[in-house]
């Protein structure tokens, strides 16, 4: 699954840079984190911390329902710009 | 300070002792090292065996310590050092880290937190999510005040001449907030577009990305936000500030001048600069040739100066300074510059066809007629402005453009990259050389060099010595000499030094005439741009206070931290992404074609990836937005930490433990393998505050089916030094199972655990309830897992208890129950070594049976599981212990010192 998985502390940084081509993925509408993670061509753990970043910062949302794969779905907070 | 009590640590054992000793109405100081109390229980889930919420146990504790009339805390603060005062008491030092947050203003509102640019593993999640460099510790925290994280300053931002926040702007950059990233270098100087092309970038000499495949092109970066900034149609007006009466006025208008104009009229001060030259702009305007900085971006730069009220008068040279201040000027900058060329003294100097490399240079960026076209041009210098002739002449047409320095290639002054392009540009350097006498008929025809031995005598001066035998005359039909640059300052009627620059005190700038201040250049001697910008934004901060009638204090404008260590922050990472560099932005060619840039802008995704190489050095960047978020203006960058120093009649050690680092045990695949996780982590699942939506796999995000634990992860293990059982993980794993088949009723857990430990009331019936809800328990000690591409996990095990030989089974997730381990910095406390830890590094206790609590030094007692693993009853019920021992020996020391006043002595009674 995870090869050549980079430092923690690597991939959060990335969080301020991938917040946008995330939330341009999620303009569709919601998604898991395995089709953001192909939408981006990440690998999914580092999408995890991704999304729950933004998550915590308010930025994305999960949809309550789990779907029947056994995943949640995601998606973009309105905001005001 | 004199306290009866120093509690060290405020988890429960330290919060349970701090309170206690309170009660009894000793005066207590907590030292805390996180920014707010509550340890590690405050971040579990639930407790056992009652699965009461911990959360609603701890805040009460937390709010009781805080608020107790007879407790003080110092949260962000650590104990650097305890010594006995012989008297029976101790003395600690006491480091209160700066928060950067003034907690009577502070909210908690978070705002600062949902603004900042940096982002970090959260350890309060058990590093599951970010945080940000701006944080309150969790959503419990007490105090709920918000903390900025800083390591020191970033080594770019630290190595600016000018005091631009370098890491800000690239985090700016990074969170793709261009026009925040060009308001915060506006805080320093205006000119972001002249710096973003033309600045010597030392900040990108001392980038620590540098040590890896190369730095971080921070001022391409710069030039981008400028080059964005400018090029928006409608570009927000930059508010006028409300005029304070006072005026002020600049002579100059380059880098200096102009930085020292803008920030002084941003706080409201009249100023009105005066400029000798025709057009503003000073040696941005005249020095630097088109290719490196287009006089458009110039005219940005200073448009954004006059956009808020700065007047500029050109063509006004002023030679009488007492005038201005009889024209109403509270206060005069002098930043004129080094504009004289210093001339080489050699026969034939002044022969038509010979001239100085600043007019030369001025000519052609103010648009008259040079003619050079098929000549062959002599550069007589080694710096960066011979440089820039040599490159103009080429772009002139020249037919050979050659460059004679007394230094040798490795010693030229001019900057490698410079001295490299101008090579890639057909120009051809004579090192070593220095002018014997330039020959003509009334126009220059030939230069005789002789050869340079020595530039500098022993003391480092500029001293050249020749060989006069060795000579060497070369054709040309133009000299241009760029042999420096001095001050024209006689007019001044100021002291001068011995190379006509003014005197002026270095740390306020301030003249011999107390309203007369000076700056740049015409102070230093010819230095970069960015140390006049320095220079500017010194001086306008420097006759701010003089006008206020304020204390002329250099060090208030020094950085409240040191530059961070890169070493250290290199070491904040096992591993580094190899990230390539983004290439120059360079288009050379030889000959050059004209006078367009030679480097281009970054484009948006160009500026992503360079940013994104940041490191974060200093962790916060100083980008300022949560100075701008802040609705309490809380925030202050500024804030200096402080030492406190106590005296105290006893010490309670309550440091707690550190948990089993789970990657020591590799077989197990943590920090490889992402759905292993250690039991705090999960707990951190589990919590109301927890770092996911719900109980989902690090790996993918699925909702995990099968969820295994191993138990003995780092105790019960002599492999890793770790005989003890560890006596909290089989019941933690226990309260996990019940809380996940309440949280995911479809799943299945199974732990694989060498014996369970339920020693405790109800704890076995604890045990028994979660097999009966379903929990599988296999006893036998897992040899190892593996991953398979899905992300599921496969563990291998001896079934001994079931029908024998080796298993292997699958799981989604798997959570390794890690012990606790001594927490190690609890001995180094006391400097002198005298604290004694127990065979297994946990502090001694010097009889745990008969007397828990009381460590080797009279007047030291332990407290919770610094003395070694305790479920959370037993550390409150210790911590009990070691307070009662603490209050004998503080009555004791009291009669010893003053019997009389002891017995008379009333103490302060909390009664619940």
């Amino acid at each position: 699954m995870s090869p050549a998985i980079r430092d923690t502390r690597e991939i959060i940084r990335d969080e301020q840079v991938m917040r946008a081509p995330i939330l341009e993925a999620l303009a569709a509408g919601p998604r898991t984190i395995p089709e953001i993670a192909q939408a981006l061509g990440k690998p999914t753990h580092e999408v995890v911390f991704w999304v729950m970043g933004l998550r915590k910062y308010g930025w994305v949302s999960e949809i309550k329902e789990v779907g029947d794969d056994g995943y949640f779905r995601y998606q973009a907070v309105p905001r005001q710009s | 300070m004199k306290y009866d009590a120093l509690v060290v640590g405020s988890g429960i054992g330290g919060m349970e002792s701090a309170l206690k000793l309170g009660d009894m109405g000793y005066r207590v100081l907590v030292v805390e090292k996180e920014p707010s109390v509550g340890g590690k229980m405050i971040l579990l889930s639930k407790v056992f065996p009652t699965l009461d919420c911990a959360s609603c146990i701890s805040t009460p504790k937390m709010a009781a310590t805080i608020h107790h009339p007879n407790v003080t805390v110092l949260t962000y603060a650590e104990v650097h050092g305890i010594r006995g005062d012989g008297n029976g008491g101790y003395h600690a030092s006491i480091r209160q880290k700066p928060k950067y947050v003034d907690e009577a203003a502070c909210t908690g509102c978070r705002q600062c937190e949902m603004a900042c640019t940096v982002a970090v593993p959260d350890e309060f999640n058990a590093d599951l999510v970010s945080r940000r460099a701006a944080f309150i510790a969790f959503p419990q925290a007490v105090p709920k005040k918000a903390v900025i994280e800083r390591a020191g300053v970033s080594p770019c931002t630290g190595a600016c001449p000018a005091g631009i926040k370098a890491h800000g702007y690239v985090a700016r950059v990074r969170a793709g907030q261009y026009e925040e990233a060009f308001d915060l270098v506006l805080e320093t100087t205006p000119l972001v577009g002249s710096l973003g092309r033309a600045c010597y970038a030392p900040c990108e000499e001392q980038c620590t990305r540098g040590q890896l495949e190369g730095p971080l092109p921070i001022r391409r970066l710069k030039r981008f936000i400028a080059d964005r900034h400018y090029g928006r149609a409608g570009r927000t007006a930059i508010p006028r500030p409300q005029p304070n009466g006072k005026r002020v006025a600049v002579v100059g208008s380059g880098p200096a001048g102009l930085t020292a104009a803008w920030l002084l009229a941003r706080q409201g001060y009249g100023v009105k600069i005066f400029e000798a030259a025709a057009q503003p702009g000073g040696m941005l305007r005249l020095g630097i040739p088109a290719y490196r900085l287009p006089n458009e971006v110039v005219d940005d730069d200073i448009a954004t100066v006059t956009a808020i009220g700065v007047e500029i008068a050109v063509n006004t040279r002023v030679q009488d300074v007492a005038r201005l201040k009889a024209e109403g000027f509270d206060a005069v900058l002098l930043a004129t510059g080094t504009h004289r060329a210093v001339r080489l003294r050699v026969p034939g100097e002044d022969l038509d066809g010979v001239r100085s490399a600043l007019a030369f240079l001025a000519d052609v960026k103010l648009g008259h007629a040079v003619n050079l076209a098929g000549k062959r041009v002599l550069v007589i210098g080694g710096g960066n402005v011979a440089m820039d002739a040599a490159r103009t002449a080429r772009r002139l047409g020249a037919g050979s453009v050659e460059l004679a320095s007394l230094e040798t290639r490795e010693q030229m002054p001019a900057h490698d990259w410079e001295v490299e392009e101008a090579l890639a540009e057909g120009i051809t350097l004579r090192n070593g050389w220095g002018v014997h006498r330039l020959g003509g008929d009334g126009r220059v025809r030939s230069a005789e060099l002789k050869a340079c031995t020595a530039v500098f005598d022993a003391a480092g001066r500029f001293a050249p010595r020749y060989d006069e035998g060795k000579r060497t005359t070369l054709a040309c039909d133009a000299v241009i000499v760029a042999a420096g640059m001095s001050a024209d300052t006689e007019a001044f009627g100021l002291p001068t030094n011995g190379n006509r620059t003014l005197k002026a005190d270095a740390g306020t700038l301030q003249t011999a005439a107390p309203y007369v201040f000076a700056a740049g250049d015409v102070v230093t001697g010819p230095t970069m741009i960015t140390t006049a910008v320095g220079q500017g934004r010194r001086a306008a901060f420097m006759i701010d206070r003089f006008l206020q009638g304020l204390a002329l204090d250099p060090s208030l404008l020094e950085a409240p931290l040191p530059v961070v260590d890169q070493a250290a922050v290199l070491r904040r990472q096992r591993v580094y992404d190899r990230r390539v560099p983004l290439a120059p932005g360079h288009a050379m060619s030889a000959p050059p074609t004209g006078f367009a840039e030679t480097e281009t802008t970054m484009t948006e995704e160009e500026a992503h990836l360079a940013s994104a190489r940041c490191l974060d050095c200093g962790v916060c960047s100083e980008c300022h937005a949560c100075v701008d978020a802040c609705p309490a203006g809380a925030i202050h960058l500024d804030m200096r930490g402080r030492d406190v120093e106590v005296d105290v009649n006893a010490v309670v050690l309550a440091t707690g433990f550190t948990l089993f680092p789970a990657d020591a045990k590799p077989e197990y695949g943590y920090g490889r393998f992402r759905n292993v996780i250690t039991g705090m982590q999960m707990d951190r699942l589990l919590a109301p505050t927890r770092p996911f939506n719900a109980v989902v796999r690090p790996g993918d995000g699925k909702v995990p089916d099968r969820i295994a634990y191993v138990m003995c992860t780092g105790s019960r293990d002599a492999q890793v030094g770790n005989p003890l059982c560890s006596r909290i993980c089989c019941m933690y794993s226990i309260k996990h199972n019940q809380l996940i088949m309440g949280a995911l009723p479809l799943a299945d857990v199974t732990v694989h655990y060498m014996d369970i430990r339920a020693v405790g009331k109800g704890y076995d019936e604890f045990y028994q309830q979660a097999k009966d809800m379903g929990a599988r328990f296999i006893k036998g000690r897992v040899a190892g897992i593996t991953e398979k591409k899905d992300g599921n996990l496969v563990l291998r095990y001896e079934d001994i208890e079931g029908d024998g030989g080796i298993v292997e089974a699958e799981y989604d997730l798997v959570v390794l129950a890690v012990g606790v381990q001594p927490n190690p910095g609890v001995a180094r406390l006391f400097a002198d070594g005298s604290l004694a830890l127990d065979d297994y590094a946990w502090v001694g206790e010097a009889d745990e049976d008969l007397d828990p609590g009381r460590t080797n030094l009279p007047g030291v007692f332990v407290a919770g599981t610094a003395s070694g693993a305790k479920d959370i009853p037993d550390s409150i019920l210790h911590a009990g212990a070691a307070v009662a021992q603490a209050a004998a020996h503080i009555e004791r020391s009291r009669a010893a010192a003053a019997p009389a006043r002891a017995a008379a002595e009333p103490r302060v009674q909390v009664t619940a």
